[in-house]
């Protein structure tokens, strides 16, 4: 039965009762596919002939829509229809350089997703730094316009005063003028006042009934420049005298400083 | 084909056809298109049908080299087998089974056809036709109309109006008869 069988050749229940025995038979499947190989001579036995070259080409085109590799099918109905020869699948289906390519690669990509994970860190932090630094900038711009606006509405108030100082001996490039309005809300700006030595700071006098009232503590930094809200005391709006003194860091209760900054008479 | 095209083997071939090698195919189908086209004209006499069932076969390849175990046997094999397989479906279903029975009969060298010249493969016909030709004629018949008419040893018997009895012997020792005169000419092709 299997010579008949290598070359399709049974009939149907005898096909039927064979397939059956070699689904449990070892040796008859072996000596089956032996028979099948005796049996593929003889397509040898015909001409060759060239197939259209179009074939080709449609051959080629038609797996391109091909999805997945198929396994092993079978009949599919109960009618006799020849058998295609079986083989157990055996290949795994890839290479080991291939495998090692691509460990390789995949580590390649890690790494350079590491670099890429540093760089942008650190310039994260230069932005971030970079937008502190914009942020203070825009705080101070704000607060200058601030104390100008401050300013503009004091010098534009009704019964404004404004009172020019003047540097003296110890600084004579400095100046700086206060104004106040009528309700003594007053506002002090210095040009050209150096910073004042460590430990002490500018102070504000206002002159009044021969005493002098102390005004606020200021700095200037090494821009010589100073802005500064002040309240002149009530005593003192009618006064015309104020003098800037270098103090102790709290300031006093009466100038014991030298006087950089006195009042034009 | 290519010099660098022979130096690859039809396990390599297939192997990477597994790996959708598309080129692989190409190979394999320049390979061996001959040869499985001839047969698919023996088979089917008509050359659009042979080239509808060839096309079919190399999209079975594609889609089936994974299962191929060539501890079970050579690709050539599976390819031929695959083929022919294909080509009596496609007769069966035409009906023209009746219509071969006659022309199966006839000597295969008796063909004209626009053979292609492949030394290697020419001699390896004549191998086998001289082999088919030192069987009985009734041997050669049994195993001709099987092989490519897709008659089974019933209607071969009917064919010949001969009892099943003596077809199925005479199938069955053509076929040894033929095994061991190839593999005394030639060891190469098994």
């Amino acid at each position: 039965m299997l010579t008949a069988e290598s070359l399709t050749a049974l009939d149907e229940n005898e096909a039927q009762a064979l397939e059956s025995h070699l689904q449990s038979c070892l040796e008859c499947r072996l000596e089956l596919d032996e028979w099948q190989q005796s049996v593929a001579v003889l397509a040898l036995s015909t001409t060759p002939l060239e197939p259209s070259p179009k074939l080709r080409v449609r051959m080629l085109e038609s797996i391109k829509t091909e999805p997945d590799i198929e396994t092993k099918s079978g009949n599919s109905n109960g009618s006799r229809t020849a058998k295609v020869l079986e083989f157990v699948a055996s290949y795994s289906g890839k290479s080991p350089s291939i495998q090692k390519w691509g460990a390789i690669a995949a580590s390649l990509l890690f790494l350079a997703l590491l670099i890429s994970l540093v760089v942008l860190w650190n310039e994260s932090n230069a932005t971030k730094h970079e937008l502190a630094r914009l942020s203070n900038q825009i705080q101070q711009t704000v607060q200058l316009l601030t104390r100008e606006q401050e300013a503009i509405a004091i010098l534009t108030a009704p019964g404004a005063r404004v009172a020019e100082l003047s540097g003296t001996d110890i600084v004579p490039s400095t100046h700086a003028i206060l104004a106040y309005d009528k309700n003594g809300r007053a506002i002090l700006i210095v040009r050209g006042l150096p910073p004042p030595p460590a430990g002490k700071m500018y102070q504000l006098w206002f002159s009044a009934r021969g005493r002098f009232l102390p005004g606020k503590v200021f700095t200037t930094g090494y821009s010589g420049e100073a802005t500064l809200n002040e309240q002149v005391p009530a005593e003192a709006l009618k006064a015309s005298a104020f003098s800037v003194t270098v103090e102790p860091e709290n300031g006093m209760r009466s100038p014991t400083g030298a006087v950089y900054l006195r009042s034009v008479p | 084909m290519q010099p660098e095209q022979a130096q690859i083997s039809d396990v390599e071939l297939l192997h990477a056809i597994a790996r959708r090698d598309e080129q692989a195919l190409a190979f394999l189908y320049d390979r061996y298109r001959s040869i499985l086209f001839g047969l698919l004209v023996r088979i089917l006499s008509v050359r659009e049908e042979a080239e509808d069932v060839l096309q079919e076969v190399f999209l079975q390849v594609w889609r089936r080299s994974g299962d191929f175990n060539e501890q079970r046997g050579r690709p050539f094999t599976w390819l031929v087998t695959l083929a022919r397989s294909r080509a009596i479906d496609r007769l069966r279903m035409l009906g023209a089974r009746h219509r071969l029975a006659v022309s199966v009969a006839q000597d295969p060298s008796d063909q004209s056809s626009d053979a292609v010249n492949d030394t290697y493969k020419s001699e390896q016909r004549k191998i086998v036709v001289s082999a088919l030709a030192e069987l009985s004629a009734e041997q050669r018949d049994a195993l001709l109309l099987a092989y490519f008419g897709g008659l089974t040893q019933s209607e071969i018997a009917s064919q010949l109006n001969t009892p099943l009895g003596t077809v199925k012997t005479r199938m069955r020792s053509g076929l040894i008869k033929l095994r061991e005169i190839l593999n005394k000419q030639m060891r190469s092709l098994r």
